[in-house]
């Protein structure tokens, strides 16, 4: 079923590019290999989850999606934007350029564990500052599609409150909207519940929910089993920088992966 | 106490100049420092290792030397290196160059910018890492994310400072008159001369710079008010309460 897409002749290809496509990613930290060999793929309107223990690159991989890690060697695409890290393809990481980082940056936006709301910024400024800033767009535009997606999360009540005033959920919920308001091809959720008591998590948890029955393109590192299971097209399990075992949410949690299924047990 | 000096239209003049030099002096010096302190702090931070070297070499000397002995250094060293120059014999910079309120801007500018440059250096370090994070994952250039997210949220963190150094800056305008420069105590000095009255122009300016900071005061509590993402302070005049700034754990 990994048939590489090389194999498949073009013609026969009806199938849409992927979302995501990463290949043969590796990440060093100096001496430390923490993704070795990585390659996946995430269907447009499909939700992938990663699942591993702590370390074992999930959330290193993740942010490579976006760049905000440099993967060192491999090659990612993102809604057809493709490029090469490394010795793969000469010197292709040069080739790099601001416009092109901040294209796939714009279309693969990110949902942090800890908000990462900006405080001196209302809520509807949060949500409006990316598209005015990186996509060029007016103002008053802006504050319409940010008021649309605070609308969709339930937050545009809030639009004027600053961020301290929020509670962890609901400055999740907006820091979503601003994730969804940059109109990416795909949407990346680092932990997005860890940083939250259990009564806040369901709150996000809905939400993410939601989009996913949206049909929202979405890659997703979370340690909610659970939801995981329930949202999840496709889950990952990543094991020391190697995707250990890979399908759909059944198939993983009925894996022979000897560290799979020990890393599963508890919630299976 | 006699003040029947203040029916002088002479010794008026005087005063009201030198108010009106004070407040010049403060304002271009705090403008024009400030953005000097962005510069110094940002390039400690960011900056190529001789430049970071440079600024942090230019703060240790002007927060290690009294601002009276950098003023005399400006306004007789260089001041008078400068007048040898030709170039310093042509209309509009000759003026200038022997302008003390040049001078006095001058030495203020670098000092604002020494002392307020470390303050700032310190509240650009605390804001947390992933609010920057978010703006280049977001795709923002990295002068945008400087501009539009980093360097309003450290003035937010250090605002209280900040207002602090423009009184204590307020109060250092004095040292001018010991460069000919017309300040209020330069005014007093003169009337002081003249009548032979101490103490009564001296009371007359402590006054009025103990208005000049009531209002200097005020002004700034309200820009720290309004400052966007401060919590509003609600509660009552007699309760006390602790200052707060947003924060995002």
């Amino acid at each position: 079923m990994n048939s590489s897409p090389t194999a498949i002749p073009h013609s026969q290809d009806t199938r849409p590019t992927p979302a995501v496509e990463a290949r043969h990613l590796v990440k060093h930290y100096d001496q430390l290999t923490v993704l070795r060999d990585v390659s996946f793929t995430v269907d447009e309107g499909t939700v992938t989850t990663i699942i591993g223990a702590s370390g074992s690159g999930k959330s290193t991989l993740l942010r490579c999606m976006n760049l905000l890690e440099r993967p060192d060697q491999g090659e990612l695409a993102i809604a057809g934007e493709r490029v090469s890290f490394g010795d793969t393809v000469g010197d292709a990481s040069s080739a790099l350029s601001r416009a092109r980082i901040q294209r796939l940056r714009a279309s693969a936006t990110m949902v942090f564990q800890q908000f990462n709301l900006w405080p001196h910024l209302t809520v509807l400024g949060n949500v409006s500052e990316p598209p005015v800033r990186v996509k060029g767009m007016a103002r008053h535009q802006a504050n319409q599609i940010a008021l649309h997606y605070l609308e969709r999360v339930g937050m545009a009540e809030r639009a004027d409150s600053y961020p301290a005033f929020l509670s962890g959920g609901q400055q999740q919920r907006v820091a979503i909207a601003r994730a969804l308001a940059m109109e990416p091809r795909v949407l990346l959720f680092d932990e997005p519940t860890s940083a939250l008591d259990p009564e806040r998590v369901n709150e996000v948890l809905g939400v993410i929910r939601d989009l996913a029955d949206e049909g929202r393109t979405m890659l997703m590192v979370t340690h909610e089993m659970a939801f995981a299971r329930e949202v999840s097209d496709q889950l990952i399990f990543l094991d020391e920088g190697v995707i250990g075992a890979a399908g759909t949410p059944k198939q993983v949690f009925d894996s022979n992966n000897e560290r799979c299924r020990r890393f599963i047990a508890p919630a299976a | 106490m006699d003040f029947s000096w203040l029916n002088d239209p002479f010794y008026r003049e005087y005063l009201v100049e030198g108010l009106i030099n004070t407040l010049w002096l403060l304002g271009v010096s705090s403008v024009a420092g400030l953005l000097l302190a962005v510069l110094m702090a940002i390039v400690r931070i960011k900056g190529p290792r001789p430049l970071a070297w440079l600024a942090h070499g230019v703060s240790t000397v002007i927060r290690g030397t009294p601002l009276l002995v950098q003023l005399f250094f400006f306004y007789y060293g260089v001041g008078r290196l400068l007048e040898g120059l030709p170039l310093a014999q042509q209309g509009l910079f000759k003026d200038l160059l022997r302008d003390p309120f040049f001078y006095a801007s001058l030495t203020f500018t670098l000092s604002v910018g020494a002392y307020t440059g470390e303050v700032l250096r310190g509240a650009l370090l605390s804001v947390p890492l992933g609010e920057r994070e978010a703006g280049r994952a977001f795709g923002l250039s990295p002068l945008q994310v400087f501009i539009h997210l980093w360097l309003p949220r450290a003035i937010q963190l250090c605002l209280p400072t900040l207002t602090g150094e423009m009184i204590l800056l307020l109060k250092s305008v004095p040292l001018v008159s010991t460069i000919a420069m017309m300040d209020l105590l330069q005014a007093a000095n003169i009337i002081r001369d003249e009548t032979f009255l101490t103490y009564e122009p001296l009371l007359l300016i402590a006054a009025l710079y103990l208005l000049l900071t009531v209002v200097l005061t005020l002004v700034l509590r309200q820009v720290e008010r309004h400052f966007p993402g401060m919590k509003p302070q609600r509660s009552s005049w007699w309760r006390r309460q602790r200052p707060s700034v947003s924060r995002i754990s």
